[in-house]
């Protein structure tokens, strides 16, 4: 019974307890289409929640993906207005994205200068560029094969966004908790100086999560654009507080070495399910985000509760 | 002169080791006195336990013949006690004046600093020193950072100040001022207690000097009575019964690392040395000798500047752990905590940390069966205590911890084994094991640097001794040859009497 005593263990109860709680208040909560529409609608945003875990376990922050989002997406847009043909346009908002990442990565490594700082400066510079690039208009009138993909279903009535987050989440899980670029995340999050004297090249994996931040938040850029099926200026805006906000409740923690994928999938099935359970009971969007930052200072505050718990009674024995 | 401040059989210990065992000091107004005594005598301690940053766990603190109980060191500044050390304590950003009177909190809401500069610039004088106090702090040099600190305790009108090797970092010119500040200050009826290694300088400067040993005090003299001598077989002088038996050299003689002139600007030079296959070098020195600089440069941390180094006959430049790594070089760390091991994972993770690729299969799938195997069969053969092998490390106790380290190390098969401290802050027991793990890799032709501070230890394990200050090498004995005091003498530069 230890997997209850850990964090991923309480979320699990947790989700389960959601889930009891939607399913017994509406008849409609379990029902295929509202499963796969709760995790439609927040799909670009847990995609880059995964790839957010291994920044934040990596000691780091990138508050410029929900920008990236927005500067792919926009790009996307104004490339196929312009006449460049969908698939390209894709292929390019997505080099954009890795450009994005390979640029906070110069500044971060290269330069030493905290990721808060960089990703800050660059989260308004990337929004900038995006609105630059399409002033006030809306953008649409996007292939119509690219629109089906994010609004039809691929697999029966499951659409590629949902099978992307699916083999993603796998592909994370895997890399983070199998491999030895998933150890040495954990270990320069944990302790970067300890990284450093076993001789791993801690560089080269802060370079690589930076790009891959930058890629995937473009690709999930791109997936709004397609599910929207038009793009503005502010699209994704604010987003990159959404992401943290579900890492952290996964119980990664903010100063890195700790946390599991496993961890933040489950508190992003959490939110979701927190979010459409609300929305089944006509509850406001603006009562669900109070109710998720009450959550949020809730999980930060369960370990420091049981570990203060833990040192008092040991001062008692 | 009736005493200002008496330290009465002080005992303190940290999770069972004694750092203080009935340690008793008595302080007169006026005078400087001297306390020496080697690394992990105890000074550190009774420092912070005299300025309320420990408590005792018994004995009593007399001011002016009054117990009193120092709980933090505001309490302890309020007494008339204050300390300076090595590193001054300012802060950076701060002018010299503000930084002077900042403990000052029960001065007006609003500050005149024309006359805060005006009695900064004044107390500074007093000193015999001249310095600008709108200067902001982090243009000073050390040493005007250390006047600065010792006007902030003249402001607050210190009755004993505390110096804590002050003139470890000094030019010999500073350590003159200093002295001229230090005696002032005894003439204006301070006491002073003044703390160093250098112990030609307490001859100069002391008018008593108190020894202590393994947290006891061995004796108290007036300065005229003693001598470099008599005071080194003081310092180490302990029961030869104790020493750990040697063993006979391994090594085959046959050279393995050969370092010609490294130097580093600034921190140390012209080191030169070899070290054999199978042999164990030590490296003995006070704290702030640069041995440890001299292991980072061959481990590539902080590459030298000059100089040549040779591994097995071949030149090589180290400029990175891996770089060292790969060429057979392990270097285990004095700080586990900082530098060593990460606390909070497990002790295999940490064991295969940088053998990552051993471990690796494409796409650099982990094979954890295996990184278990080779963790289990370490700790079996370095009997590393432990509930299980995923427990955090940081939960371990400090021999543990160690051997994990060393473990971690050996896993990579070094040719070349730098231990840094190998034994601070483990139990006897531990320790045992530990030198038996050095000796036994050394039996099979690895060969070994111990950088250790631990006079014993050094005098049980060593083939050669290599003595450090100040950045160069001084001195080098054979390790049958080398006693504590001979030792002792050449790491605080005395004459040999």
């Amino acid at each position: 019974m230890t997997w209850m005593r850990s964090w991923e263990g309480f979320l699990f109860l947790v989700l389960v307890l959601i889930y009891a709680l939607n399913a017994w208040t509406s008849p409609v909560f379990l029902t295929v289409g509202n499963q796969i529409n709760m995790v439609q609608l927040s799909v670009e945003k847990i995609i880059v929640a995964l790839v957010m875990t291994f920044v934040i376990i990596n000691g780091e922050i990138d508050l410029s993906v929900a920008s990236v989002m927005g500067l792919a997406a926009c790009a996307f847009g104004w490339m196929v207005q312009a006449g460049v043909p969908g698939g390209w346009a894709i292929v390019i908002a997505l080099g954009i994205g890795l450009a994005c990442g390979a640029f906070n990565a110069l500044f971060i490594v290269g330069f030493g200068i905290p990721s808060l700082v960089v990703t800050l400066a660059t989260m308004i510079a990337f929004r900038g560029f995006a609105r630059v690039l399409v002033e006030d208009r809306g953008i649409s009138g996007f292939p119509d094969w690219f629109n089906a993909l994010g609004q039809r279903g691929l697999v029966g009535p499951v659409p590629l966004a949902i099978i992307m987050f699916a083999v993603l989440a796998v592909l994370a899980f895997l890399i983070l908790q199998r491999t030895a670029f998933g150890r040495k995340v954990y270990f320069i999050g944990a302790n970067r100086a300890v990284a450093e004297y076993s001789g791993l090249d801690v560089r080269s994996v802060k370079i690589r999560i930076f790009i891959a931040s930058g890629t995937v938040s473009a690709l999930a850029g791109i997936m709004f654009a397609a599910r929207v099926g038009a793009i503005r200026g502010d699209i994704a805006q604010g987003f990159e507080l959404d992401i943290i906000t579900m890492v952290l409740l996964g119980g990664v923690s903010i100063f890195g070495g700790a946390g599991t994928m496993s961890g933040t999938i489950l508190a992003i099935l959490i939110v979701l399910a927190l979010r459409n359970g609300m929305a089944l009971q006509n509850i406001t969007g603006h009562i669900q985000t109070g109710v998720l930052g009450v959550l949020l200072i809730l999980s930060v505050m369960v370990p420091i509760i049981r570990e203060t718990g833990s040192r008092l009674l040991a001062r008692v024995r | 002169m009736p005493p200002v401040l008496e330290m009465r059989n002080i005992s303190k210990s940290f999770g069972g080791t004694a750092a203080l065992s009935g340690f008793s000091l008595v302080l007169k107004p006026g005078r400087i006195h001297a306390l020496v005594g080697e690394n992990g005598a105890g000074k550190s301690t009774l420092i912070k336990t005299m300025t309320g940053i420990h408590q005792p766990d018994s004995g009593e603190i007399l001011v002016d013949g009054q117990p009193v109980t120092l709980r933090g060191t505001a309490a302890a500044q309020r007494a008339g006690i204050a300390a300076i050390y090595q590193e001054p304590m300012v802060f950076p950003d701060l002018s010299v004046a503000e930084n002077i009177f900042i403990s000052h909190q029960n001065r007006p809401q609003l500050i005149d600093w024309s006359a805060l500069n005006d009695e900064a610039a004044a107390m500074v004088a007093r000193l015999g020193v001249t310095l600008d106090p709108t200067r902001s702090a982090a243009e000073l040099t050390l040493a005007e950072q250390q006047t600065v600190e010792i006007a902030r305790a003249i402001s607050l009108n210190v009755r004993v100040l505390i110096m804590d090797e002050p003139s470890a970092s000094l030019s010999e010119h500073e350590v003159q001022r200093l002295f001229g500040i230090a005696r002032s200050l005894r003439d204006q009826g301070v006491a002073v207690l003044y703390i160093s290694h250098r112990l030609e300088e307490i001859f100069a400067l002391a008018d008593t000097v108190t020894v202590m040993r393994d947290g006891q005090h061995i004796s108290t003299r007036p300065v005229d009575q003693v001598t470099q001598a008599s005071m080194i077989a003081e310092m180490v002088g302990r029961d030869m019964a104790g020493r750990f038996a040697r063993a006979p050299s391994k090594t085959t003689g046959e050279v393995l690392l050969k370092v010609s002139d490294l130097s580093r600007n600034g921190v140390f030079r012209n080191v030169s040395f070899t070290v054999n296959k199978g042999e164990i070098l030590c490296f003995s020195g006070l704290v702030g000798a640069r041995r440890t600089d001299v292991a980072l440069a061959l481990f590539g941390v902080a590459p030298a500047d000059g100089g040549r180094v040779e591994l097995a006959g071949k030149t090589v430049t180290i400029t990175s752990p891996a770089q060292a790594k790969a060429l057979g070089i392990a270097y285990v760390s004095e700080d586990r905590r900082k530098l060593g091991l990460a606390l909070t994972e497990g002790i295999t993770p940490n064991l295969t940390l940088p053998m990552l690729p051993k471990y690796s299969g494409p796409f650099g799938w982990l094979d954890r069966v295996r990184e278990l195997a080779d963790a289990q069969a370490f700790r079996d053969r370095l009997n590393i205590k432990a509930a299980n092998l995923t427990v955090p490390v940081g939960t371990l106790s400090g021999g543990n911890q160690q051997k994990v380290m060393l473990a971690k190390w050996l896993n990579t098969r070094p040719r070349l084994l730098i231990v840094d401290e190998p034994t601070r802050g483990i139990d006897v027991g531990a320790k045992a094991e530990v030198h038996q793990i050095l000796r036994s890799l050394a039996a099979e032709g690895v060969a070994i640097i111990i950088i250790s501070s631990d006079l014993p230890e050094v005098l049980s394990l060593a083939d050669r001794i290599i003595v450090m200050r100040e950045g160069r090498i001084v001195g080098e004995f054979k390790g049958e040859e080398a006693t504590d005091e001979a030792v002792m003498h050449l790491a605080v530069a005395a004459e040999v009497a």
